[in-house]
């Protein structure tokens, strides 16, 4: 997708009056933003000083090389893991308070409102695998939000017939590729109505066929509005579907901006040698 | 000789299905707590399983027959030794459950519950929806071997004078002076096992249709 055409999905989306308009919309806030996020592990710290936001409709890639925390990272965004400290936001739920010792502290009411807005696609999917891909899909809405069953049923097979899983969704997780299987993976989040989703290592699994329909599919995400965090070290992957990127390296992020301009042009001679060995 | 030996199975059948119906739930308890994060629960359940585990049975049935007098100084009525099985049989097959449902659990991803934490399942909704499912299937097979186990090990009750089949058998064989009835008690034990086995072959083929 070139730049202009980038554009014009998101000139097309600001043109559909959006009726449900939240607080955040309203004030433009960003729909995740982390600043100043630090993370140790039994004293060695990890994670410094980390800040990044993904707005609406945008994709944001994080990239560096194993062990940089880009894994920490996302574990942490999707509370998973905390972070030591540090501000996170989900739109304008405040999820991280300070305490005494300016640590982050994390109340057990934000963490679960925080639940409701994202989404995650794990790199090895952790679809349930005793549930048809149809229940792996409404099981949540039902039960955690406590939708209408008929109301979740029929929306599960619009997002299935998006993602083109429709004549599977009777079959169990392990009778699909690992494509499909990401697939699934995609629409169990999406049935939650999260604002925010993030892949991990989006496309690690998949073929170059595969690899494009994922781009597309995020593209389309971003285009209705959703904010799309991407962990990853493949850099054309990341390249390619981004709006940013920010380049993770040694718990920092030592470089950010527009996907094309950071990857051709990047300023820190370490992110250069970086791509450098990471182009063969 | 059939009457007796039928009579005998009747009480085999109600230790075994008795023992069943409680040390099933009861192990899930057990293992629970062994699992829990409260060190000292964690701490006594794995004394409870490993004590009741590593010592006979036979043993924990006559603790349980005597304890009322020693302990207590309590008189027991006739009633008492059936009674005294039952507590037994139901506290020691909940011991043995409780490490076959410890490893099916263990043995569930962790992935499995992230999975569900960022979809906000609840940690019970996320014990009975996601893991519980799967541990069944996962101890289904150990489950059986016990089951089997258990139906031979009714004939225990023996030592405390419960007048279960193989009992009977005893007294026909004595009363009698041929071995006829141990044959016959022998060749429904079998045939229980044999259906036993047939029954969790249908229940494990169910839950055949997914693999993990
Ligand atoms: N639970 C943990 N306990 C201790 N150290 C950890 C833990 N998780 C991660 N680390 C350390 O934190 C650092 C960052 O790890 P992380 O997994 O976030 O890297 P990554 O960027 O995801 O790497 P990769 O590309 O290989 O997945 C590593 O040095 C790792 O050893
Ligand atoms: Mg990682």
């Amino acid at each position: 997708m070139t730049n202009a055409e980038k554009h014009d999905a998101r000139a097309s989306r600001h043109q559909i009056p959006v009726p449900d308009a939240s607080v955040s919309q309203i004030l433009g806030l960003p729909a995740v933003y982390v600043k100043g996020a630090r993370k140790s592990f039994s004293g060695r710290e990890v994670l410094h000083d980390v800040s990044l936001s993904i707005a609406r409709g945008e994709v944001v890639s994080v990239i560096g090389p194993s062990g940089a925390g880009k894994s920490t990272l996302l574990r942490c965004l999707t509370l998973l893991d905390t972070f030591d400290a540090g501000e996170l936001y989900y739109g304008s739920l405040r999820v991280t308070e300070r305490d005494e010792n300016g640590r982050a502290s994390y109340s057990k009411d934000a963490s679960a409102k925080a639940r409701m807005q994202f989404g995650i696609v794990f790199q090895n999917y952790n679809l349930f695998p005793h549930f048809t891909v149809m229940r792996n899909v409404c099981d949540a809405p039902i039960a955690v939000q406590g939708r209408d069953p008929a109301k979740v049923e029929a929306e599960a097979k619009q997002i299935l017939e998006r993602l083109g899983l429709a004549e599977h969704a009777e079959k169990v997780p392990n009778q699909l590729s690992g494509g499909q299987q990401q697939r699934v993976a995609i629409a169990r989040a999406l049935a939650m109505h999260p604002k925010v989703l993030y892949f991990d290592e989006a496309t690690s699994a998949l073929d170059p066929r595969l690899t494009a329909d994922m781009r597309r599919i995020i593209r389309e995400l971003a285009a209705d509005g959703m904010a799309i965090g991407i962990v990853t070290h493949e850099m054309g992957f990341a390249r390619d579907v981004s709006d940013r990127v920010a380049f993770l390296l040694d718990g920092r992020i030592v470089e950010e901006g527009p996907a094309e301009e950071v990857m051709e042009n990047p300023t820190d001679a370490r992110v250069r040698e970086f791509l450098a060995t990471a182009e063969d | 000789m059939m009457g007796m030996l039928l009579s005998g199975y009747r009480i085999s059948m109600i230790i075994f299905a008795v023992t069943l119906v409680g040390s099933i739930p009861l192990g899930m308890l057990v293992a629970l707590g062994r699992l829990s994060k409260f060190k000292p629960l964690s701490l006594l359940m794995q004394l409870f399983i490993s004590v009741l585990r590593g010592t006979p049975l036979m043993l924990q049935m006559f603790a349980v027959s005597f304890m009322p007098y020693y302990v207590f100084g309590l008189k027991t009525d006739a009633n008492f030794p059936m009674i005294a099985v039952l507590i037994s049989f139901v506290i020691n097959y909940a011991a043995y459950f409780a490490e076959i449902y410890r490893s099916g659990i263990q043995s569930i991803p962790r992935g499995q519950y992230e999975a569900a934490e960022v979809l906000g399942y609840s940690s019970r909704q996320t014990f009975q929806r996601i893991v519980l499912p799967q541990v069944v299937k996962r101890v289904l097979p150990a489950m059986g071997n016990e089951v089997v186990t258990l139906v031979k090990d009714t004939s225990l009750a023996f030592s405390l004078g419960v007048l279960e089949m193989f009992t009977q058998a005893r007294a026909i064989v004595t009363s009698q002076r041929t071995m006829a009835a141990f044959a016959v008690a022998a060749l429904i034990y079998w045939v229980t096992c044999l259906i036993i086995e047939y029954i969790m072959r249908r229940i494990e083929k169910k839950l055949d249709y997914y693999h993990d």
